[in-house]
């Protein structure tokens, strides 16, 4: 097994079955890191809690409820906004956080009551919104309070609303992602089936595992309205809780990121036999091919070609002008989970950049299975990375840019390697054919930014000419470019609008006549 | 000698198809063996019975969700892999026997991934 020992770890023997360099003749069998583990004492981690990733990733991009969390105001307050999933209902999830603001009297004499005060408070100060999710925390799974009989008190005293426990505690689970695992199924077992939808189309999905971080998933909406699709449910961005509710009636589950949702898809496969198809939303090629494979499915290709002729027509000319300027750019691709593999390959494929190194800090094997699969040989991949081996790894690769949160994003800044974020994102969105253009010119504008130099400038001390070394990012990108691409008619840079979902909001779609309903015998 | 050379035209070229499933697709890492076998058998087999022109089952939602995995891969072999062509039915079925077995290897019966054989999802 090619592991490799970061200087900065040997005092943590441990760390070393946690990286892999993937050689050229390296495969799956032979190259695969340790994942999904407890974080090794000593190991300074970036990861989330169990509870901040049940709550903060998976249930609050829900957008018309209240999510509550029962313990510490820390919990909820320091994990809120930490994303940026926007809704399409003024951002009320994002707007407003709850907590039951937990003290040590509480934990000594129990907080049922408190929580119960709360949610009627909170309901009466939003008197329109009818939905509560309520997380339970460290501080209240360990002293024990039944989260779920209030919540059912309650219910039962306010008959027009509705309450989702999720009960992931922050200890549960190495990492944010055993809290993805406990809300998928709690939310299956809890709430889906309880709402029959009202159903418009013959061609019926879940979109599931996408958060609409920046929009993503708005702009993915456009593309099933556009065939005719019928989105019974999005979990969870931008997504509503009664539609939520109805996801058992879908005949497809579309599945963006399976490392956060994969489970509650494959528990409607068993319980209601609905299959699910992964996709890629990131990139022109894959998000082709997944349009077409939706397409399929339903026996409406010629609706998907059409928008993949059209949308390919109109924006491959301005990827193409960034690729031309980004060719042979070193990257390390250090996001949380399921961006490793989303991105690993199509980012070389249509970008031109090269990828020196993947990690995650959350994901399973499984993820680095496909993310190692997917990126050239040569790269290092590492599971649950520490700072000081991402210190160590910017210093030894010398990537020009990386894509990561924003924790280990202000680290790299430090040490002059420009970052994106890789969670919340710079302009996003950055799914879709357009999306894939702006995540080139975030890309663009991050490595080719004149502010990296001038930040190596002493103001204290160095002399300052006005005179000469200004620059900009066209001086410094096209140096070294062929005559050819500098020439060239066809590629130009991006042309859309600073928002690019305002006038999707507005946009009215075409109806399409619906199969006969064949009379039952 | 001349079966050596045949062996290795063949493994090269099962190794092209490999390389293009692990680059650019998703349903080969499902997160349990069970799946992953499911998965393998599923899609493959359709992908080899329309790469040689026969009749694909289609009756279940899970038959169609194979099916277009199936019918994206086949087109991009024809489209990226010349050689393909040259083929005849007996031909693609050994080297799709061939992908399968690596595929299952690489996936399942040689992966390092220790969640593959955890009971539950």
């Amino acid at each position: 097994m090619p592991y490799h020992e970061f200087e900065c770890s040997k005092c943590i023997p441990e760390r070393k079955k946690h990286a892999v360099t993937k050689g050229l003749c390296e495969d799956l069998t032979s190259a695969l890191p340790l994942g999904y583990l407890n974080t090794i004492p000593g190991s300074i981690s970036e990861r989330g809690c169990a509870y901040c990733g049940a709550k903060h990733v998976i249930g609050t991009p829900m957008k018309d409820v209240i999510h509550i969390s029962h313990g510490p105001v820390g919990c909820t307050y320091d994990t809120w906004q930490t994303k940026r999933y926007i809704s399409d209902n003024d951002n009320f999830q994002l707007k407003y956080t709850y907590a039951t603001d937990m003290k040590e009297k509480n934990v000594v004499f129990g907080a049922e009551k408190m929580l119960k005060q709360n949610i009627i408070e909170a309901f009466r100060a939003f008197p329109k919104i009818k939905r509560m999710t309520i997380y339970q925390t460290c501080a209240s799974a360990l002293i024990g309070d039944d989260i779920n009989a209030v919540a059912a008190e309650v219910m039962d005293e306010m008959p027009d609303v509705d309450i989702f426990v999720c009960n992931s505690p922050g200890f549960k689970g190495p990492s944010q992602s055993g809290g993805h695992h406990t809300i998928n199924i709690a939310w299956i077992k809890d709430k889906v089936g309880q709402v029959e939808p009202e159903i418009t189309s013959d061609y019926v999905i879940n979109y599931v595992g996408e958060y609409n971080i920046q929009g993503d998933q708005e702009v993915m909406m456009d593309y099933f309205k556009r065939m005719g699709i019928q989105v019974l449910s999005t979990f969870t961005g931008n997504g509503s809780y009664d539609d939520l509710r109805a996801m058992h009636r879908a005949h497809l589950n579309v599945l963006e990121c399976a490392r956060s949702a994969e489970y509650i898809c494959n528990e409607l496969r068993v319980k209601y036999g609905i299959p699910r198809l992964d996709i890629d939303g990131f990139g022109f090629e894959p998000l082709s091919a997944s349009l077409k494979k939706i397409g399929l499915f339903f026996g409406i290709g010629d609706r998907a070609q059409k928008i993949i002729d059209e949308e390919t027509a109109k924006w491959k000319p301005e990827l193409d002008w960034y690729k031309e300027r980004l060719k042979g750019k070193k990257v390390c691709l250090w996001p949380g989970g399921s961006k490793l593999w989303h991105w690993a390959h199509v980012i070389h494929a249509e970008m031109g950049v090269e990828v020196v190194s993947v990690y995650t800090k959350f994901g399973h094997q499984g993820d680095m299975e496909k993310g190692i699969a997917r990126c050239e040989g040569g790269a290092l991949a590492i599971d649950d990375p520490n700072e000081l081996e991402g210190v160590e790894a910017m210093l030894k690769l010398k990537p020009d840019v990386i894509f990561t949160g924003k924790r280990p994003g202000e680290v790299a800044k430090k040490i002059r390697v420009p970052y994106l974020n890789a969670h919340a994102y710079h302009n996003g969105p950055w799914k879709g054919y357009e999306g894939w253009v702006r995540f080139a010119r975030d890309i663009y504008n991050a490595i080719y930014s004149p502010i990296h130099k001038l930040a190596l400038v002493d103001i204290s001390k160095d002399d300052i000419r006005t005179d000469k070394g200004f620059v900009t990012q066209r001086m410094l990108s096209d140096t070294n470019l062929s005559e050819e691409a500098l020439s060239s008619a066809d590629l130009r840079q991006y042309t859309g609008k600073y928002d690019s979902l305002a006038d999707l909001r507005k946009k009215v779609y075409p109806s399409f006549e619906r199969q006969p309903v064949e009379a039952e015998v | 000698m001349d079966e050596v050379i045949m062996d290795e035209i063949m493994k090269d070229r099962i190794g092209q198809l490999v390389d293009y499933i692990m680059k650019n697709c998703l349903w080969q890492f499902h997160s349990r063996t069970w799946d992953r076998e499911r998965q393998n058998e599923g899609i493959l087999t359709k992908t080899m019975q329309l790469l040689c022109e026969e009749p694909v089952e289609c009756e279940t939602a899970f038959d169609r969700c194979y099916w277009v995995d199936a019918v994206c891969m086949a087109d991009a072999f024809k489209s990226r892999y010349p050689w393909l062509k040259g083929m005849d039915k007996a031909e693609i079925r050994l080297i799709m026997q061939g992908l399968k077995e690596r595929m299952d290897y690489l996936t399942i019966k040689g992966s390092l991934n220790l969640e593959l054989t955890d009971q539950h999802y």
